[in-house]
């Protein structure tokens, strides 16, 4: 159930607590540091016509401007006391032993804190904890922790000298007292499904089964050892699973059957657990305002939303005295998110934090070994692949999998995660039998759940070096075995649906073929110096981008001098968002924007949105009556993650943009020609366009918008326009009435601004949501991305140097080439890093016990990447008017495999799990 | 306790009485409120947290703070992020950063300006060739660690500030 921030505040009535967020005010000067960037996000230099010139945060973070959530102390915050207080949130080393609390008495005296809070506290105060993140927010004495890493204390310092000697005394985790062995907590899992499809006869032939027709199936019930039963059938439960694991043991049974016309492979693959490790760990200040019982707070996260609703039912049933009236707050910008700050817990103990210290400003911020200690991990994944490929044709024939994930202490995103893995395993291929069951484990490690790649890098990893085996095997071209089971466009998914978006395998696949790197890589290989081994590896990725249930708010204003204002709810994390919302709108008003705000949930209240039920979950007839409301949407706001950005987060901001020209900037512009309303020319607006900053109509003079801008104001034309968008795998469309036109567009809600007059809400004439039954499918957008690899191995090392790569994407309309490139060289490195370099351990050894930090934890450096050799391309759109797709995740994946194949084509050998580290390589060179 | 004087981007700073164990880092940023200089492992391994020491000899060389007393600074000239610009206007290097997309979400550019500082004002004093640009800009800023950028974009942005001036920064 998501609660809309209507639901707030009714919920003040009976909680008491109201929601608001604010943008920041002026902060006082630091050593010259003059002013704050968050007040103001675009640099007057920075607007004007054309495209971007640098990021619109550039200046900002070259300055080292007050900017990330861990950049604010108390005295920069206008009308807060001055001091800042600290807190140390202290979690426990050990998951199989009894807590037995604090040994605050061997703590020098210097490093006491001023107030301890315990589990206790939190019961006596009467804390809710959401259910997303069910669990003790603090582990009771007396209980076994139920994850390594899971908080047992919260300790508020009044003094900065005190919270450091405190920080290190408890870092090695002596001071936290263990009693009895207990072994870990157990708990049931997080999900289990199962996902099959049987093609029909051909490919205009229906399902004979899939989830889409069937709907999602999950066996139900679980035998002794926690473990789904996904076969022999559950008899007494089976119902709509038993239809479906009918079809999938009959999939199995032909793999394992001896045919010698088929080719088949049985593999097993295990990936490991690694931390997002952005750079700037999670940190936050908040202050409770005792005699207002106001909350503030200030931190950076992906989902301000979800933090803000978090926070709110946190204390919304808690006793009066920690009960505030309201929580105001404050989003930063984020050094660097990876889906690790995406509905992450942090903010909650920030909130609590400050609640147990009233009137004080305290800061809360992990440090390195508290981030790997409590921060969101990758689910590690074991999988069993069984493939099945025509050997005459090299046709793909059947696939079936199994998937174990381990999804640590809390459940966070591990059933989704579960999914998104299950339904990415087939890739960018055709196959008509498909068998995939996935279930997500709790253990006792470190809580796993939203990161880059998100479950499809781990499963396309097993796929796509499965494919280069079977290449290997056949033998088959490895492009060419790709190719003969490209998904074609309209070809279906593993759910049954086709992708919505563009299908673009065979061009990726042309790219690869034709480039040096694959074309000349049995040359180089021959050509391998004395002691080297040179391989050459390629890879695919269809990657989804979306959750399903995604919306965006935006706002353009325009003022009579034509300066220009954008508003968004989406979070500035490096994505270059603010940069892209202000290419996009400028492309429909002619100006880059003048100021553009991020991360705001809260200044379209104009539009008056209602939400209710589930957005995954309703059924259509629920829909449909609540859609009768004409403020009702299936969800108000989303997390910036799933790499929506580009498609979603821009597209209210974009309409609203169109609204504004069509409404506001045309009619002015008509008038300054002098075209009577009724003149033919005056329906022309479709063949309108910028340059620089003069609008023209071919025959027509041009027409600076600063005159346009005045016009429209004078004759109180559209000036502003705020709208909402909801996506679930299709756009919900809407007709409003404006002037002279009935206007449908992809957004369902929208109001404007007349002259200089405040937004008023348009009524919806008409609305069409997306079916509630797209919930069953598993992705309808997707992009891909392909890369070659040439590596080289030191015989004698084992040591691996990529000495060339190429990747190649398509991701529609780029907003920003640099953004676009930029976060498609992060990737390629982020990939590396995951193929080569890093781990972490699970439980005892792992990042639970508090001592784990770069050093010991591996990410790749400028000098384990081919920097000069790296070669990316980007498919231009298939047409103009391709939207923008999602392309952060996609770029990282390919690279993983491609690797490992590379490895394979130099020593052949086949390592069947991550990462391969140079050791790893020497040992099998011995 | 020991009671600590420096300059900083220029301006004189103290005498200010500070814990011996207090890092540099939580100095500038708990005591002096100057975050531009950034906290990112507290173990000298990602360098986002790297200043500039200026040495009485005219050599400048960057070192990390997370784990460098303050006390160790008392009489020393340091720069950080909030120094580059002068009245406002940007150096050769912090514009390249823009223009290039060097960084995204910019939590490691403060070493990486840095560091890029220091090779630069070096190169003025001791030149190299054309041939050599690419190899000492990546071993100038091979410690730093980003997440987001894949470096490509920070060498481009440090190679073309070298290259656009040679007679400044090669022999």
């Amino acid at each position: 159930m998501q609660l809309s921030r209507r639901d707030f505040f009714k919920q003040a009535a009976a909680g008491g607590i109201a929601i608001t967020v604010s943008p920041f005010g002026p902060v006082q000067a630091a050593l010259g540091v003059a002013r704050p960037f968050l007040a103001h996000e675009t640099l007057p230099e920075a607007s004007g016509p054309g495209p971007v010139l640098g990021r619109i945060d550039g200046a900002a973070k070259v300055t080292g401007t007050k900017l990330y959530a861990s950049d604010f102390r108390a005295a920069d915050m206008p009308g807060w006391p001055p001091q800042t207080r600290h807190a140390l949130l202290l979690r426990a080393p050990d998951a199989t032993h009894v807590y037995e609390g604090l040994d605050l008495d061997a703590l020098d005296p210097s490093a006491k804190p001023d107030v301890v809070v315990r589990a206790a506290d939190l019961a006596r105060v009467g804390v809710t904890v959401p259910p997303f993140y069910a669990g003790h927010l603090l582990c009771p004495e007396g209980e076994t922790p139920l994850y390594l890493g899971q908080p047992v204390a919260l300790l508020l310092f009044e003094s900065f000298d005190a919270f450091d000697r405190a920080r290190l005394a408890f870092r090695d985790g002596a001071l936290l007292k263990f009693g009895p062995e207990t072994g870990p907590q157990t708990r049931p899992n997080y999900a289990a499904y199962r996902f099959t499809r049987v093609a029909g006869a051909g490919p205009d032939a229906p399902d004979l089964y899939s989830p889409i027709q069937a709907g999602w199936i999950s066996p139900g019930f679980t035998e002794g050892s926690g473990r789904p039963i996904w076969a022999p059938l559950p008899v007494s439960e089976g119902g709509d699973y038993a239809q479906g694991a009918a079809h999938g043991e009959a999939i199995r049974a032909e793999l394992k059957a001896a045919d010698p016309a088929v080719l088949t492979l049985e593999r097993a693959f295990a990936t490991q657990s690694v931390d997002p490790m952005f750079l700037e760990p999670e940190a936050g200040l908040a202050w409770y305002e005792p005699s207002g019982k106001v909350l503030d707070i200030v931190i950076g996260v992906q989902s301000p939303f979800e933090a803000a609703e978090a926070m709110a039912t946190l204390f919304s049933a808690a006793q009066p005295d920690s009960r505030p009236a309201r929580i105001d707050a404050k989003f930063a910008y984020v050094g660097g998110g990876f889906g690790g700050r995406d509905h992450t817990p942090f903010p909650l103990y920030l909130a609590l934090a400050a609640m147990f210290f009233p009137g004080k400003p305290v800061r809360l911020a992990h440090d390195r070994f508290q981030q790997f200690q409590g921060g969101i991990k990758r689910h590690a994944f074991a999988m069993r692949s069984q493939i099945g490929v025509d050997r005459a044709s090299g046709r793909i024939r059947a696939f079936a999998a199994d998937h174990v994930l381990d999804g640590g202490g809390l459940a966070n995103y591990s059933s989704s995660v579960a999914v998104v893995g299950a339904t990415g395993a087939i890739g960018m291929y055709s196959v008509p039998k498909v068998d995939v069951t996935t279930v997500a484990e709790h253990t006792r490690g470190v809580t796993a759940g939203s990161m880059r790649g998100y479950g499809t890098l781990q499963t396309l990893t097993a796929l796509e070096t499965l494919i280069d085996e079977v290449a290997t095997a056949l033998p088959l071209d490895p492009i060419e075995l790709r190719r003969r089971n490209a998904l074609p466009t309209g070809g279906r998914t593993m759910t049954g649906n086709p992708f919505s978006v563009s299908v673009r395998a065979p061009e990726i696949l042309d790219k690869l073929e034709a480039h040096p790197i694959w074309r000349d890589r049995a040359a180089h290989r021959q050509a391998a110096r004395p002691g080297l081994l040179v391989g050459t590896g390629v890879a695919c990725a269809t990657k989804d981008f979306g959750t399903g249930a995604d919306c965006a708010l935006g706002s353009v204003t325009i003022d009579a001098e034509g300066r220009v204002a954008i508003h968004g709810d989406a979070v500035e994390m490096g994505n270059g968002i603010g940069t892209a919302l202000a290419n996009r709108v400028a492309a429909h008003i002619g100006r880059r924007a003048d100021a553009v705000t991020v991360a705001q949930v809260d200044v379209f209240d104009a539009l008056g949105l209602v939400t209710s039920g589930d957005p995954y979950a309703i059924s259509q007839a629920d829909q449909d009556a609540a859609a009768r409301d004409p403020r009702w949407v299936p969800a108000i706001s989303s997390a910036t993650s799933a790499s929506i950005g580009a498609h979603v987060g821009t597209q209210a901001a974009a309409e609203a943009a169109r609204v504004v020209f069509r409404f506001g900037l045309w009619p002015a512009a008509l008038a300054l020609w002098g075209i009577a309303p009724r003149d033919p020319r005056g329906k022309q607006w479709r063949d309108a366009y910028w340059q620089a900053d003069m609008l023209i109509l071919p025959g027509l003079s041009p027409l600076p918008l600063k005159a346009i801008a005045a016009k429209a104001h004078e004759q109180g034309g559209v000036t502003g326009a705020m709208a909402h968008a909801f996506s679930r795998w299709a756009w919900a469309e809407a007709t409003f009435a404006l002037p002279g036109e009935d206007w449908t567009a992809d957004i369902d809600a929208l109001a404007i601004r007349r002259g200089s007059g405040g937004f008023e809400r348009l009524a919806r004439t008409s609305v069409a949501f997306p079916p509630a039954d797209y919930n069953r499918i598993g992705t309808a957008f997707s992009s891909m991305c392909g890369t070659a690899v040439r590596v080289e191995i030191d015989r004698a090392t084992g040591a691996l140097t990529i000495a060339k790569a190429y990747s190649v994407f398509e991701c529609g309309e780029v907003l920003v080439p640099q953004v676009v490139l930029g976060q498609a060289q992060g990737g390629f490195a982020m990939g590396v890093g995951y193929a080569l370099l890093e781990t972490l351990p699970p439980f005892e050894d792992g990042p639970g016990n508090g001592q784990w930090n770069l050093g010991r934890y591996v990410v790749a450096r400028a000098s384990d990447l081919p920097l000069h050799t790296l070669e990316i391309e980007v498919l231009p759109p298939l047409s103009p008017r391709e939207p923008p797709k999602g392309m952060a995740e996609v770029v990282m994946i390919p690279v993983v495999p491609a690797l490992l194949n590379a490895i394979h084509a130099a020593t052949g050998h086949r390592f069947q799990s991550l990462p391969v580290t140079q050791a790893m390589i020497k040992d099998i060179l011995a | 306790m020991t009671t600590i004087s420096l300059t900083i981007n220029g301006k004189a700073v103290g005498p200010l009485e500070v814990r011996d164990a207090l890092t540099m880092n939580d100095f500038l940023r708990e005591v002096l409120g100057m975050t531009g200089t950034k906290f990112g492992c507290g173990a000298a391994q990602c360098l986002s947290c790297a200043i500039i020491v200026d040495g009485p000899d005219g050599t400048s060389a960057t070192t990390p703070t997370c784990v460098v007393p303050a006390v160790e600074f008392d009489g020393k000239a340091i720069r950080t992020i909030e120094g580059h610009a002068v009245d406002g206007r940007l150096t050769p290097l912090q514009t390249r950063f823009i223009e290039h997309f060097a960084f995204q979400c910019g939590y490691c550019t403060p070493g990486f300006l840095n560091e890029g500082q220091v090779l630069l004002e070096r190169l003025e004093k001791a030149p190299v060739a054309r041939a050599e640009v690419e190899r000492v800009v990546a071993e100038a800023l091979d410690g730093h660690l980003c997440r987001c950028s894949g470096y490509v974009r920070y060498h481009e942005a440090v190679r073309d500030v070298i290259l656009a001036d040679p007679a400044r920064f090669l022999a």
